[in-house]
């Protein structure tokens, strides 16, 4: 067929790295151990960026405690929340050829998104207590 | 002269999003300000932008991306030497 050997042991590659990445954030908390990398901008600057708090959040998410995951990092709840946007609207126009319009392409909603995650990094680098939630 | 409208390019949303979460680099916000460019650019007809705002995004994102996973590639090789390193030692 077409797949080369090459890009057929890339494919095989990726997926047991996605599995093998998978399990060491199920079975590792990266609170308390100390083999998951530091936020590489919190650690130069001291200011945490929109990522941070991902790995907790992956690991709480993966073990079925998704409050608790979303709580790290709130904007793991916006990104499934587009990912579930696209899935729908591509199940609903591409696939039973519907006609639904597609919020994310209005320039309104990306602008609003930016705008979210920009005020999002701002105010959890804020420590006063009602943003001290959003810290990871 | 509404059928003269050329196919919307993708503004890569989602990866940018994905990039400015997953990888902790703010590289993946200037992803999603040229997501926004695509969508704006697109309503004001400037098609041509449009396209190079797509173009931008898909690039920023997968180099957020990149940059990334060489970052945590390279963390778990350093990590997995010392730890060999101080398992031969036998002082771990």
């Amino acid at each position: 067929m077409g797949i080369s050997k090459l890009k057929l042991s890339l494919i095989i590659f990726g997926v047991l790295a996605f599995f093998g990445i998978l399990a060491l954030y199920i079975y590792w908390n990266p609170s308390d151990s100390n083999i998951f990398p530091k936020c590489p901008f919190y650690s130069a600057t001291g200011i945490y960026c929109p990522g941070c708090g991902s790995q907790r959040a992956a690991h709480q998410v993966l073990n079925g405690h998704i409050i608790e995951g979303i709580r790290h990092n709130y904007l793991i709840a916006l990104l499934a929340l587009v990912l579930l946007y696209q899935a729908f609207t591509y199940i609903m126009n591409d696939l039973l050829n519907k006609n639904i319009p597609n919020l994310l392409h209005r320039s309104k909603v990306t602008f609003g998104i930016l705008i979210t995650i920009m005020l999002f990094w701002i105010l959890r680098n804020i420590n006063l207590f009602p943003f001290t939630e959003l810290a990871p | 002269m509404e059928n003269l409208k050329p196919k919307r390019p993708d503004s890569y949303l989602a990866l940018s999003i994905i990039s400015t979460i997953l990888c902790c680099l703010p590289i993946g916000i200037v992803s999603i300000i040229y997501a926004t460019k695509v969508n704006s650019n697109y309503e004001d007809g400037n098609y041509d932008e449009a396209v190079r705002a797509s173009k931008n995004a898909k690039t920023w994102g997968l180099v957020s991306i990149g940059i990334g996973v060489l970052f945590y590639l390279g963390f778990f090789l350093l990590y997995g030497a010392i730890l060999m390193a101080a398992l031969s030692d036998g002082n771990f």
